[in-house]
Order: structure tokens, then C-alpha cells, then sequence
């Protein structure tokens, strides 16, 4: 514990005089990781505590964004006003989406979700009076204070670093334990007074609501916002970020995001055509090559046991 | 009518996905991509079969080969290698199967729509009730329908079909009874993959042949399926139809909201019946 703590507090330091040091287009690279790594820390509140595989995520992550977007654009709100629309609108999206989602376990789970998402995706892609279409959303910059690379990057540094304390304490309150407990035993957790499924419902807007802050977030970091936001494809990508960095630990999605942009930026920097290629080629066989699979999903192997093979 | 002619693309895909699923409890997430392989190779191959009549049925009859040979490959090279595994990590795999495919078409085939005229013969429209329809329908309407019998005696009069019922109900079982049910496992997604495949072949003529088809699909097929019941040959058939019929008028009388009309379907299903009208519940 104090030596993770004290890990922490290095990053924490490493990150805070980055600008200093590093580039402007390096400083936007981990603007990047930051908002990816809180996307992936939300969406493991779901698969690490809760068991539960979304694969709509998207759909959280583009609410959040067009709101934030909509109300720049189309009302003229302020930046600062319109960014806690984001996570506001995307809760709302979770709310509705999520009570029919958590009905449903595992495949269907993960199957429906991803039905919702491609909801919000084709609402998006056809409503071109409201959302611009496929064109998207462009000039959606955040107010001249915050223009420069450093500015928003320290902007995003603070709002993510709040959200993942944030996170951490929902996962270690008795909520986080509820959750976890019915990940494991449904029934048992039922026995004892939990509604499981009122609780899942609650966690799954929780993740949605953090989730549109990622997406709200990138929306001023992108300056546009593209129906792409909701692809599955980019559902994606909270998925394959945690499972890189390791669902069991909390830490573990923002890790993965870093390993995940910067192999993104090395492959698109030369094929950019072929990093979907790459993406799913890596999970296809790291799913298939590592037979002592993800921790977490395999049944809650710490990396200490899944590196050594002991159980 | 045309909604009966999209509804009958839907159930070949549909009832592929679904048959996938009953066997080897498997959502093959890549199907869509599989019917997306089935009309590019439908348009190379209309392309490169000299310019005669019978090209497009030689055509329509090797492209969804091409597709099922595809899918073996797919089973036997990786999705064999887990089977025993977290079902969510097959989920995840197919998921990653989608990058992959769509990416390996983008780069074959160009980022530009393609489309497949269709055969002189049933090129031009017949009166329906007064009304013209593309005669290429009724190929469509009469096809889809033949192979869902197909499908039936298949399934109700063939050894080869008595096995996959019984897959369905109990594969451990049927293991132990000296069924090589590995070989079964092969030869069901490679036949699920045919499905797809004869469905974008058989679309391709009707549609702009895309890149994004494969996502447009699956989650029309994904919301059939649930639907009509997960491993429900017969719930398939049903709600394709009733979802094809449905998507259809949506577009009629509510042009924007005909896909959301689809969704509100499947949650009140999902709701009153979540195993589907015609499925079994989950243990």
C-alpha cells in the first residue's frame, strides 16, 4: 500500500511538471491517455467490480460529447457550463439504456448494450439538422485560457485526476463491496438484502456518467465531434485498454491507456489505415496465446498468480 | 413487399447467427462481417466470370462458399483454441474478428461503394396489385423461403441435422456418445457462415455495396435474433419478418425514427420474454 502510494505520488509529480519538459504534441498525446484512461477506469467499474461487459460504452462517451457540443454550438452556453452536461446527459442515456441492459447476464448483457450503442449512433448519423451528420460538430474549442496544449492538459490532468478519486471511492465504499459481491455469488447476494439489480443499474450509471466526461472532455480537446464517437469500434476501446492494463487492479485501465495510445500513435504515425488491423489482431491473439486469460474475467487471478502460473 | 424482401436477407443472416449460437454458444459478432465478404466477393466475382448469363448464379453460388470457407477457417484456426474458455472471451474475440475483417476488406477491395447489377432476366419490374415491383424481389422472396424448407428438412429428416439438434440440447452428451462433436462444431459455423454469406450475396444486387454494411447488419440481425429467441430456427424466420416488415414501414411513416421503432421492439421483448418469443431461458 505505501509503496503504491508513493508510486502515486512520483507519477502525480511527473505528470504535474510535464509541460516543462516535453513538447507541446507529446503534452496532447497524454491529454489523450488521461481521457482515454478515465473512459476505461469508468467502463471497469462495471467489468472489474461488477462483472458486467458492456460493449456500448461508446454510446456514453458520444452522449457526453454531443451534449457538451450541442450546447456550445446550438445554445451558446459556455464551456465551463456546458462540460457538466456531459456526464449529465450520458447518466440520463445510462439511466434509460441500463434498465433494460441489466436484466440481462453476460452474452446478452454485452450483446444488448452494444444494440443500444448502435442506437445512438444511428440517431446521431441520421438527425443531420440537430448533429450535422456525418459531418459532425466542428469548432468546439474550449474558451482562449484553456486553447494552449498545456492549459487543457492541465485542465484534464485536474478533472480526471478528481473523477478516478472519485471512482476509487465508489469502488471501496460498501457499494463497491455490494457490487463485487454480486458479481460473484447473485443469489447469495440477493439472500442478504442486496437488489442486485437496482445496484448494477446504479453502478452502470455511474460508469455512463464518467464516461460522457471522457467524451465531454474530448469533444473541446478534438475541437469536433463525429458520429464515430458511438461506433462500436470505438466501444471498443475502453474494453481492450483495460484488458491490457489488467481489469483486477484499479489502476489497471489508466496503465493500459497509456500502452494502448502510445502503440496507437507508433502504428498510426506510419499505417494509420492499418491500426484497426492491429487492434483487433492483438486481441484476437492475446485472447488466443494466453490461456491463463485476463485477470478478472478468468476468475479473479491477481497478475502475481497469472505471471507465475500458480492458483 | 419489399419488407418481406428485406426481412428474407435478414433470416438468412439471422438464422445463420442464431444456428452458430445454438451449437457452439458462440455470437459470432463477426457475422455481419461475414455477409459484408459475401457481397464484395459477389461483386469481384460478377467482375471476373465472363459477361454471360450464367455468371451471376455461378456467382451467388461461390461467393457464400467462399464465406463458409472462411468461417472453417475461423473455427478451426481460432475459435477451437478457446472453447473451453470465458464465453465472453469468444465475445471478444468475434468483436476483434470485425476489426480485422473490415480493415483486410478496406485494404482488398478500395474505401469506394461497389454494386452488382442484377441479371438480365430479372432486371426490369412486374405489376404486383397494380403496383411495380423489381421482379429481382421475387427471386429474393422465393429463395429465402426455399432455403428456410431446405432448412427444415434439414434439421427435421437428415442424421446430420438430428446431431445438431441434439448439440443444441446437450453437446456433452452427445460427446460422450461418440459423436465427433469437434468436426460438428466445424461444420456448423462454416454452414452459419454460408447463410450470412448467401444473404450479402444475394443483397448485393439490391444495395450499395459499403464498407459499414457489416455493422448495419449485425445489429438488425442482433436485434431479429433476440427477438425470435437465441438458437430459434424458427423464431428467426418469424420475427426477420416482422422486423423486416416493421423497418420498412417505419421508413414509410416515420422516416427518422424507423431504427429506434426496431429498438422499442426488442426492449419490450426483452422485458415481457428476455429468452425471445420462440427461445429457452437462460440457465
Amino acid at each position: 500500500m505505501t509503496s503504491s502510494t508513493r508510486a502515486l505520488g512520483v507519477l502525480a509529480v511527473a505528470l504535474v511538471v510535464a509541460p516543462l519538459a516535453l513538447p507541446p504534441f507529446f503534452l496532447q498525446l497524454l491529454t489523450e491517455i488521461a481521457i482515454v484512461g478515465l473512459f476505461a477506469t469508468a467502463f471497469n467499474l462495471l467489468m472489474g467490480s461488477g462483472g458486467m461487459v458492456s460493449f456500448g460504452h461508446a454510446a456514453y462517451f458520444a452522449l457526453g460529447a454531443y451534449a457538451a457540443a450541442l450546447l456550445v454550438k446550438r445554445a451558446g452556453v459556455p464551456m465551463l457550463l456546458a462540460l457538466p452536461a456531459a456526464p449529465l446527459a450520458a447518466a440520463g442515456g445510462a439511466l434509460l439504456f441500463g434498465f433494460f441492459i441489466v436484466r440481462l447476464t453476460h452474452t446478452y448483457f454485452a450483446m444488448l448494450s452494444l444494440a443500444f450503442a448502435q442506437i445512438v449512433f444511428t440517431v446521431i448519423f441520421k438527425w443531420k439538422s440537430l448533429t450535422g451528420g456525418d459531418d459532425g460538430l466542428l469548432d468546439v474549442w474550449p474558451p482562449a485560457a484553456l486553447k494552449s496544449p498545456a492549459a487543457y492538459y492541465y485542465f484534464t490532468l485536474a478533472i480526471v485526476a478528481l473523477s478516478l478519486a472519485a471512482l476509487h471511492a465508489v469502488g471501496e465504499s460498501p457499494f463497491g463491496y455490494a457490487l463485487k459481491s454480486a458479481r460473484e455469488n447473485p443469489r447469495r447476494a440477493r439472500f442478504i438484502g442486496i437488489n442486485v439489480r437496482r445496484l448494477q443499474l446504479f453502478a452502470f450509471v455511474i460508469s455512463g456518467a464518467f464516461s460522457g466526461l471522457a467524451g465531454g472532455l474530448f469533444a473541446f480537446y478534438n475541437g469536433s465531434v463525429f458520429p464515430d464517437f458511438a461506433y462500436f469500434t470505438k466501444s471498443f476501446e475502453p474494453l481492450v485498454v483495460a484488458l491490457l492494463g489488467g481489469p483486477q487492479a484499479f489502476f489497471g485501465p489508466l496503465a493500459g491507456a497509456f500502452g494502448f495510445k502510445i502503440l496507437e500513435w507508433l502504428v498510426s504515425r506510419q499505417w494509420p489505415v492499418y491500426w484497426p488491423l492491429f487492434l483487433g489482431s492483438i486481441v484476437v491473439v492475446v485472447i488466443v496465446a494466453l490461456p491463463m486469460g485476463f485477470v478478472g474475467l478468468a476468475g479473479g487471478r491477481g497478475w502475481r498468480t497469472r505471471l507465475t502460473g500458480k492458483t | 413487399m419489399s419488407g418481406l424482401s428485406v426481412g428474407m436477407f435478414l433470416f438468412l443472416v439471422s438464422v445463420g447467427m442464431s444456428l452458430i449460437f445454438g451449437v457452439t454458444r458462440i455470437v459470432n459478432l463477426a457475422h455481419g462481417s461475414f455477409y459484408m465478404v459475401g457481397a464484395y466477393l459477389m461483386v469481384t466475382l460478377v467482375e471476373v466470370l465472363p459477361d454471360r448469363p450464367w455468371a451471376f448464379w455461378l456467382a451467388l453460388l461461390l461467393a457464400p462458399l467462399g464465406v463458409a470457407l472462411l468461417g472453417a477457417v475461423i473455427e478451426v484456426g481460432l475459435l477451437r483454441l478457446i472453447y473451453h474458455r470465458d464465453p465472453l472471451m469468444q465475445l471478444i474475440l468475434t468483436f476483434g474478428l470485425i476489426l480485422v475483417i473490415s480493415t483486410l476488406v478496406l485494404l482488398a477491395w478500395g474505401p469506394d461503394n461497389k454494386s452488382v447489377s442484377r441479371p438480365e432476366a430479372l432486371a426490369g419490374s412486374v405489376l404486383i396489385f397494380g403496383q411495380p415491383f423489381p421482379s429481382y424481389y421475387l427471386l429474393v422472396l422465393g429463395l429465402a423461403p426455399a432455403v428456410a424448407v431446405g432448412l427444415w428438412l434439414i434439421f427435421y429428416r437428415t442424421r446430420w441435422g438430428m446431431l445438431i439438434r441434439a448439440a443444441t440440447v446437450d453437446r456433452e452428451m452427445l460427446g460422450a456418445l461418440g459423436v465427433n462433436v469437434a468436426a460438428l462444431y466445424t461444420q456448423v459455423f462454416a454452414f452459419g457462415s454460408w447463410l450470412a454469406g448467401l444473404g450479402g450475396a444475394l443483397a448485393a444486387p439490391t444495395i450499395a455495396v459499403a464498407l459499414g454494411m457489416d455493422g448495419d447488419v449485425l445489429t438488425t440481425a442482433f436485434v431479429v435474433v433476440v427477438i425470435g429467441g437465441l438458437g430459434s430456427f424458427a423464431g428467426s424466420f418469424i420475427s426477420a419478418l416482422l422486423v423486416g416488415l416493421l423497418q420498412s414501414f417505419g421508413i414509410l411513416v416515420f422516416p427518422a425514427v424507423s431504427i429506434v421503432l426496431l429498438f422499442a421492439l426488442m426492449a419490450v421483448v426483452l422485458v415481457v420474454r428476455p429468452w425471445g418469443l420462440l427461445g429457452r431461458p437462460e440457465q
